[in-house]
């Protein structure tokens, strides 16, 4: 479980900055998007790291 | 800007007074997570826009930066990792061994206030961003007081918040802000990058190559010129010696003494570039990019205000930044200067002090003069700080060889060492003299001001320490 999660935060990370780059590469062109990108890799972002993370530093 | 969230784990309280054993020592990794994370805070998103109000070029930001950056990790490198990994003592132990412990406390209280302005900063900071939702008037650059009601009371809101949080104690905040460091450090290259495009869309500029994007750097970005009305004019030479000196106090102030008692090598020191040129590069060229941006679409719209400036190029994400980002920063920042004024009155209850500490910097946080200020502010706060480290450097490299004592306030059972107070003292009053008659600007006084310390403390305990000799 602790894998998955952990898989799933990271991917949330390249979620998070990879529609940003797109955007200023030109692939995507409507910012309005690339905001709600953002905000769906940050919700998931702090639900699957915040286990992970929280554990290891009580550890 | 350094909080020390990190830093308050590495040296978590344990260890002291007495130096750190060998089975605690911390791999190379550690250090570069710890400086990554604790170096981008919600000031970088003040400091970055400061520079363009500043009329700093796109030469004098990028290469400014590069240099001055540099030379602040060859300070931790060469300056500050050596005596801790050495000695393996906190700063103020080492300092109280030094010193004596009626003048480490009028340092402690010295720190304590400049980190209740900090945290004001930063309060500061965070509040902007609710103004974004709850539409009231912000403070413009050159505003000194609290402009509108509304301003007082999300200053107010988010102060009382964070004020709460610390007193109850930091931890799970620190926690939460290690959690958060990652996402909050492409946050800010998100910001880089919505910052880069937009300025290419409303240029119309095409972009092939990097020279193509310099010349997009210098001509549109960052074109220099004039300071806006109330900033100092910022060169090549002020970018440098502010990237050098933003963190002062703790490299050659020493601060970081607590840090690297834990390092397992001196060169560990190096460690501190990941802070430097994620949080002192990257997220202050991308928040310049987004304020640069801001005066090209309104060259009238001079506010610096984190909030509005996030929304725009990253929606809710970016007001969350702007909201987290200051958060977890001032709340250790609060705590510890709580603590700092607690060593005053150690009877006092930690928890009232916490929050009355951040109730001060509540209400610093409502004059936006320090936030709109903060190049200076941060300037002034190293200068204040950093004579002591001049002091620990000499004492530890020099005194034996100039047939002094070392730590001789422990060795005297001291608890005022009048070399190290003269030395601190004397050194502020002769910045402030030439900053105020010899027209240098406080950027430029505290390297004088450290060798100024150096002498002073030498020379001082030469005829010091043959009046009183030790009794040890």
């Amino acid at each position: 479980m602790r894998l998955i999660l952990r898989i799933v935060s990271l991917l949330s990370l390249l979620g998070l900055i990879l529609p940003s780059f797109l955007f200023l590469i030109g692939q995507v062109t409507d910012l309005d998007k690339v905001k709600w990108y953002m905000v769906i890799a940050t919700i998931v972002w702090f639900v699957t790291a915040t286990p992970v993370m929280w554990k290891e530093k009580k550890a | 800007m350094a909080t020390e969230q990190e830093s308050q784990q590495v040296s978590g309280g344990e260890f002291e007074r007495e130096p750190v054993p060998q089975h605690a020592w911390m791999g190379f990794k550690n250090f570069i997570g710890m400086y990554a994370g604790e170096h981008c805070a919600g000031t970088e998103l003040m400091l970055g826009p400061l520079f363009v109000a500043a009329g700093a070029s796109a030469f004098d930001l990028v290469v400014g930066l590069l240099l001055g950056n540099a030379l602040a990790v060859l300070s931790w490198m060469f300056v500050c990792a050596p005596i801790g990994t050495r000695c393996r003592l906190t700063l103020y132990y080492q300092l109280e061994k030094i010193c004596g412990r009626r003048l480490v406390t009028m340092y402690n209280l010295a720190n304590g206030l400049m980190f209740c302005f900090l945290a004001g900063a930063m309060v500061t900071v965070s509040a902007t961003a609710l103004g974004v939702w709850f539409k009231f008037p912000m403070p413009a650059l050159d505003d000194m007081y609290p402009n509108s009601v509304g301003w007082v009371l999300a200053v107010a809101v988010v102060g009382l918040l964070i004020s709460i949080v610390a007193a109850f104690g930091y931890k799970t905040v620190s926690k939460f802000a290690n959690i958060a460091s990652p996402w909050m450090v492409l946050v800010f290259l998100a910001f880089g990058f919505v910052g880069l495009r937009q300025f290419i869309t409303a240029t119309g500029v095409e972009i092939h190559s990097a020279g193509d994007l310099w010349s997009l750097a210098k001509t549109h970005m960052w074109k220099g010129g004039d300071a806006l009305p109330g900033q100092v004019k910022f060169t090549f030479w002020h970018v440098t010696f502010f990237g050098w000196f933003c963190n002062m106090a703790m490299h050659i102030g020493m601060s970081d003494l607590s840090v690297f008692r834990f390092a397992k090598k001196s060169w560990y020191g190096v460690a501190s570039a990941s802070g430097m040129y994620v949080g002192h590069f990257m997220a202050w060229i991308a928040a310049a990019c987004l304020y640069a941006y801001q005066l090209h679409l309104d060259p009238m719209d001079t506010k610096v205000l984190p909030g509005p400036l996030a929304f725009r190029a990253a929606g809710l994400t970016g007001l969350l930044c702007v909201i987290i980002a200051g958060w977890t920063t001032a709340n250790p920042t609060i705590y510890r200067a709580g603590l700092a004024f607690q060593a005053l009155t150690p009877k006092s209850s930690r928890f009232k002090v916490t929050l009355a500490t951040g109730a001060l910097a509540t209400v610093a946080g409502m004059f936006p003069a320090i936030a709109m200020k903060l190049l200076d502010f941060v300037a002034l706060y190293g200068l204040i700080l950093m004579p002591m480290g001049a002091v620990i450097f000499v004492d530890f490299w020099l005194m034996h060889k100039l047939g002094l004592q070392s730590s001789y306030a422990e060795k005297s059972g001291k608890h005022f060492n009048l070399a190290a107070g003269v030395a601190w003292i004397v050194t502020l009053v002769i910045a402030f003299l030439l900053v105020k008659y010899a027209g240098i600007q406080i950027y430029f006084v505290s390297l004088p001001g450290w060798f100024v310390a150096a002498i002073l403390y030498i020379v001082v305990s030469k005829f010091y320490q043959q009046k009183i000799r030790p009794a040890a």
